[in-house]
């Protein structure tokens, strides 16, 4: 009876997840039709490239972990009461640090340990700030992103410069990339490191003094400071965390992705995952469980993308459309009640 | 004066909220024009929900108000000043960063969305006006630096610019400073003269004898009666505010109190608008004792209760929790020192209302060696511990990972004290611990307070609810305007003298 | 440093001042009334492309202007009624509309001309410059527009009851309600304006300053224009002036990169940075103060 109420306090969230996630499939097939492609070829593509075979599921998964990571970030902030959209930039330095350190420590452990520092020494500026001259963390890391997009790319440019290939920085060294996990895939223990972390903060934030403390925060800081916490401690672990979650999907990136190992111009192939984190955090309902799932989910269609483009001739940028939507679904409030209540009416 | 018809009238005006209490049970007001209505009455009374009914903030359940005769009903406040009705409130409403002149002509500043304000033309207009009333405020300074009473009269011109002729004045006097009080005083005087009609609010009783023509007492959502001032003395008030009757009986069997567990030494403490909101307060809470402090809201209480548990700065003064000097100390610290509080905001501080009982079992507690393994928690021992607490304090919860928003309030404020118990204190600071708590569940409460108490702990009881503090406490301060009027023994003092503490009338210390 | 390149300087910082003035104005209209839109970069996107289309069906860069603020209205409304009326969460639907900005058009540039993430603007559907150099340099009739509408939106918020209103239901939504202003119209209404500009500065963007559309078109000027606002301490003409320097910095920044002189003394990556640790600074208080309106990104109920 105990699970059964416990699944039952689950039920709601999750079932607010897939609606979104409905209507973005929906909206997503009506932008298809109007722009003359068949939505059923596209998204027959979409599942097959991403799901029906070995080498789709392992882009799949390889897909899903650097924003499963991101999502974190900002999910932890979410369950302190925090805004912190500071994944993006931190995952810049996280990408950076390895390829620095790693040129120096051959060793894979020492890149992933490289990106969780600077990630968390990264978060700390805008942790003060907003502690202590308190400075909406939306701003100042919207800010910190920018910071970190012209820093990083001095470094890749002017400094780890790749003197072989003008369009990249110095790769990760071959003993010190993260191995693969199938053979031919880009699917590495990058997603290994991803999961665990997930289960990680699961069990910090759900199972330890500290996470109940941030949470205690997040959900009612008086309360808080009422039980003996101080929130402004908390407030600086919620940064710390979520800093060294975003700078291990950078160094995850870098040191797991095939064939480069390297940051590409531009910081091409490391940008957008900060942001993509927050649409999966979301739609995962800001548990790092959840997260997990709507990480592959997005992770999918980022891998089908590619199959869609081949073979319906749409192109790869759809998902994108479709993301948007499902997040845009997700913030309209008492979506679920909106779409009962026809039902309700009708039993009546 | 009764046999002209009144301005206005609110006729057997019924208020139940949503959740069943029934603030109001038929209440018939009238006032004359020209004239300054005292409307007076214990927290609680139901004041200030018949003039949020009267200035359409609230609907009433029943009952019906006439304003010269005809009947209306005021949709919103925009409404009721549109005929003439202006409200000041207690919390201010105004635009902290708009200066006067902003606030006032907010709304009707002049012809023409956007076309530029007439600024001179509304200084002029404020100008006669304050000329009127003989009092000036700055009409170009920021409010929020201006003083709390300054403000207050930049709330009157708003509503005077407004030309209402009925002014709901709610606990005007509860911010300000003597002196503030005496100027508040000379303006009213001055619109009474104008031919305004004034309600005025309050629960103090030298302030209504000095201030209103009559004077409506209300009681538990029932008027008590309605006196003329001129053949009313602050005994009557007194009595007529305060009456009542008993519902519970507890058992307080005598005790000689032991020890000093608690002492506090001229405290004085800041509220949140910078004012001095304790003052200067000295006394001591001994093993054994229930230390009560009672008092309307508002005078000082709340900065009283945080400032000792940890959660609001001391200016000045010491507190010694077992000889030891605790002034400024954490909360932690004080927990582990043998403090317990159960706060007066059960929803916003006691607990975590979207987290389960067995979160909220530890608030406060949570470090303890006892629920922890390793450096996880050990949700086992948390969840036996939270079955204990419900199972021993009787908390009707639908399980131990159910949230805590879905108990009764009544549970939730068991669970609190369950949980405060729980801490093994030598020291409880039970704050307002059965507001909003149903019959059984403030019973239990206040038994179990009882039974703390025998077992030789310090209790320190603040309550605005005065049968509670009469009952339970052994010996009880009346708290007015951050000071002590006296201290006393509930059993060596009658309702009287009461109430004209409560109103601010000194009694005399006891030894 | 010789004089054509001052002038070419100052007409590259006027010309990238445009739309992030034009959106800082428009954020501080909707945040003066308490609606925080963190989706304006989506914004841009989308009436860049959109206002591309319009301008190229009509032949004429001002429709393209008007078409681009009707897309930006039409995405305002949508914003508006999920905070504003259903009192939803400020932040997230603007995070939603960015992804759905950065996607869709990227989308739409391949179906809607076939090309790979980039489309020229025919010349006849672009607005034709005020004036113009034999070196390239010109002046956008943009520009004085934007400095009219950075005056006017000083003017209508400081000046007029409309202003008046909107700055009291952003710092103190009960206030304004119990005189009887309705507060969700207002809002909404600011909102609106609000999206409305932006729409005009994506349109800017591609059938005016840049004359071309690509699927990064915005180039986060949304997120700077957010930067700005802050910056301005939620006054548009601050906001004008910080535009300026945002659109000089980066000018500086391109200018450097081209000087390899230059550039070995300074990385023009760290001048790129200054306009947002600069902004960071105001932000914190350390020099001024910038106070954002008390019930910013607060939903309001009636009691």
């Amino acid at each position: 009876m105990n699970l059964k109420n416990e699944l039952r306090g689950y039920a709601k969230p999750v079932a607010e997840s897939v609606l979104a996630i409905l209507i973005g499939v929906l909206v997503g097939a009506l932008v298809l039709w109007f722009s003359g492609y068949s939505p059923l070829e596209a998204y027959y593509w979409l599942i097959v490239g991403s799901l029906a075979s070995t080498d789709g599921i392992a882009e799949t998964l390889a897909k899903s972990a650097p924003l499963i990571l991101t999502a974190i970030t900002f999910a932890i902030g979410a369950r302190t009461g925090l805004f912190n959209v500071g994944a993006e930039g931190t995952v810049y330095f996280g990408a950076m640090a390895a390829i620095i350190v790693t040129q120096y420590l051959q060793n894979p452990i020492a890149g992933l340990l490289a990106g969780l520092l600077i990630g968390a020494l990264w978060a700390l500026p805008a942790a003060v700030l907003k502690v202590y001259r308190g400075v909406h963390e939306v701003i100042s890391t919207i800010m910190f992103n920018w910071i970190a997009f012209f820093l990083v790319s001095w470094l890749a440019v002017s400094v780890y410069y790749n003197p072989k290939d003008p369009n990249s920085t110095l790769p990760i060294p071959p003993s010190a990339r993260l191995p693969l996990l199938i053979k031919g895939t880009s699917l590495s223990w990058a997603f290994i490191v991803a999961i665990l972390s997930a289960i990680i903060v699961f069990i910090v934030m759900w199972h330890t003094k500290l996470g109940y403390e941030l949470r205690t925060s997040g959900q009612n800081p008086r309360a808080a400071e009422y039980g003996g916490i101080n929130p402004k401690r908390s407030a600086i672990w919620s940064f710390v965390i979520g800093g060294m979650t975003a700078g291990l999907a950078g160094a995850g990136l870098v040191m797991g992705t095939p064939p480069s190992y390297a940051i590409t111009q531009g910081l091409a192939n490391v940008h957008g995952y900060g942001f993509d984190g927050i649409g999966v955090s979301l739609v995962g309902r800001n548990h790092p469980l959840g997260i997990i799932f709507a990480g592959i989910l997005f992770g999918a269609l980022s891998a089908g993308a590619t199959a869609m483009q081949q073979h319906a001739h749409v192109p790869l940028e759809m998902i994108k459309v479709i993301e948007g939507i499902i997040i845009i679904a997700v913030a309209v409030p008492g979506l679920l009640d909106l779409f009962a209540r026809p039902f309700r009416r009708g039993e009546a | 004066m009764e046999e002209q018809t009144p301005v206005l009238e609110m006729r057997d005006i019924v208020k139940v909220y949503p959740d069943g209490t029934k603030a109001l049970k038929g209440v018939t007001i009238k006032v004359y024009e020209g004239e300054i209505l005292g409307l007076l009455g214990e927290n609680g009374a139901g004041k200030t929900t018949l003039m949020k009914i009267l200035f359409g903030m609230l609907k009433p359940t029943r009952g019906k108000i006439f304003l010269r005769g005809k009947e209306v009903r005021f949709k919103s406040p925009a409404d009721a000043i549109a005929n003439g009705i202006g409200m000041v409130h207690q919390h201010f409403t105004l635009v902290e960063v708009f200066n006067a002149l902003e606030n006032i002509i907010l709304g009707m500043e002049g012809h023409g969305l956007l076309s530029k304000i007439d600024v001179e033309n509304a200084r002029k207009k404020l100008q006669k006006l304050m000329d009127e009333l003989n009092f000036q405020v700055p009409l170009d300074v920021p409010v929020e630096n201006l003083p709390v009473g300054v403000q207050q009269r930049i709330e009157i011109l708003k509503m005077l610019y407004r030309d209402v002729d009925i002014l709901i004045l709610d606990e005007p006097t509860a911010v300000l400073t003597p002196i503030e009080v005496r100027e508040l005083f000379a303006v009213l005087r001055k619109l009474k003269e104008q031919g305004k009609t004034i309600i005025f609010i309050s629960h103090k009783l030298n302030e209504v004898m000095e201030i209103t023509d009559r004077v409506t007492v209300i009681r538990k959502g029932e008027v008590v009666g309605t006196v003329k001032t001129s053949e009313a003395t602050p005994q009557l008030l007194a009595r007529m505010m305060v009456g009542r009757d008993v519902v519970l009986r507890i058992e307080k069997p005598p005790k000689e109190p032991g020890e000093v567990i608690f002492r506090v030494e001229d405290l004085w403490v800041k509220g949140d608008r910078g004012e001095d909101a304790v003052r200067g307060l000295t006394f001591e809470v001994r093993a054994g004792e229930i230390f009560g402090i009672a008092g309307v809201e508002g005078n000082g209480q709340s900065e009283l209760i945080e400032a000792i548990a940890g959660l609001r700065k001391v200016e000045k003064g010491k507190v010694y929790l077992k000889g030891v000097d605790i002034t400024g100390k954490r909360p932690r610290e004080l927990y582990d020192m043998g403090m317990a509080h159960i706060p007066e905001d059960r929803t916003h501080m006691g607990l975590i209302l979207e987290m389960s009982v067995m979160e909220n079992s530890i608030l406060g507690m949570h470090w303890r060696k006892e629920f922890s393994k390793g450096f996880l928690l050990d949700w086992n021992k948390v969840e036996e511990h939270a079955k204990r607490l419900i199972e021993e304090f009787e908390v009707s919860a639908p399980g131990t990972k159910a949230p805590v928003k879905s108990l009764s309030g009544g549970n939730q404020q068991k669970l609190i004290v369950a949980r405060e118990v729980s801490k093994r204190p030598d020291f409880i600071i039970a704050a307002q611990p059965t507001r909003g708590v149903d019959v059984a569940s403030t019973e239990y409460i206040r038994n179990y307070l009882v039974k703390l108490r025998n077992e030789n702990k310090a209790v320190l009881l603040v309550s605005a609810d005065l049968d509670e503090v009469l009952q339970l406490s052994d010996r009880m301060a009346i708290m007015y305007e951050g000071q002590f009027m006296g201290i006393v023994k509930p059993d060596e003092v009658t309702e009287e003298q009461i109430g004209l503490m409560m109103g601010g009338v000194k009694g005399e210390p006891q030894k | 440093m010789n004089e054509a390149m001052v002038i070419s300087l100052l007409l590259g910082s006027l010309a990238a001042m445009v739309p992030i003035a034009l959106t800082s104005v428009g954020a501080v209209i909707s945040e003066r009334a308490g609606v925080v839109n963190i989706g304006y970069e989506g914004i841009l996107m989308f009436s860049a492309f959109f206002g591309a289309i319009f301008a190229e069906l009509a032949g004429n860069g001002w429709v393209g202007i008007l078409g681009g603020a009707f897309v930006g209205l039409l995405f305002g409304a949508l914003h508006g009624v999920l905070t504003v009326y259903l009192k939803g969460d400020h932040v997230i639907p603007g995070i939603g509309l960015n992804l759905l900005g950065a996607g869709a058009v990227a989308f739409g540039i391949r179906a809607y001309w076939g090309t790979a993430g980039q489309h020229t603007v025919p010349s006849d559907a672009q607005i034709s410059p005020l004036w113009m150099d034999a070196f390239g340099n010109s002046l956008s009739p943009m520009v004085p527009i934007t400095i009219a509408v950075a005056i006017v939106a000083w003017w209508v918020l400081f000046k007029t009851p409309f202003g008046l209103r909107i700055r009291a239901v952003g710092e103190n939504p009960e206030a304004a309600d119990a005189l009887g202003i309705n507060v969700e119209l207002y809002r909404f209404t600011a909102v609106l304006i609000a999206s409305a500009l932006a729409g005009v500065a994506g349109a800017y963007l591609s059938v005016d300053w840049l004359g071309t559309v690509t699927k990064q078109i915005a180039a986060g000027r949304g997120f700077i224009a957010l930067a700005n606002m802050v910056f301005s301490g939620w006054n548009p003409l601050i906001a004008l002036g910080g535009a300026f320097l945002f659109g000089f910095f980066d000018n500086l920044a391109i200018y450097i990169q081209n000087n390899p002189w230059l550039a070995g003394t300074i990385p023009w990556q760290f001048i790129a940075t200054l306009p947002y640790v600069v902004t960071l600074i105001v932000v914190a208080g350390i020099i001024g103060r910038a106070r954002p309106p008390k019930w910013d990104g607060r939903p309001y109920k009636r009691e």
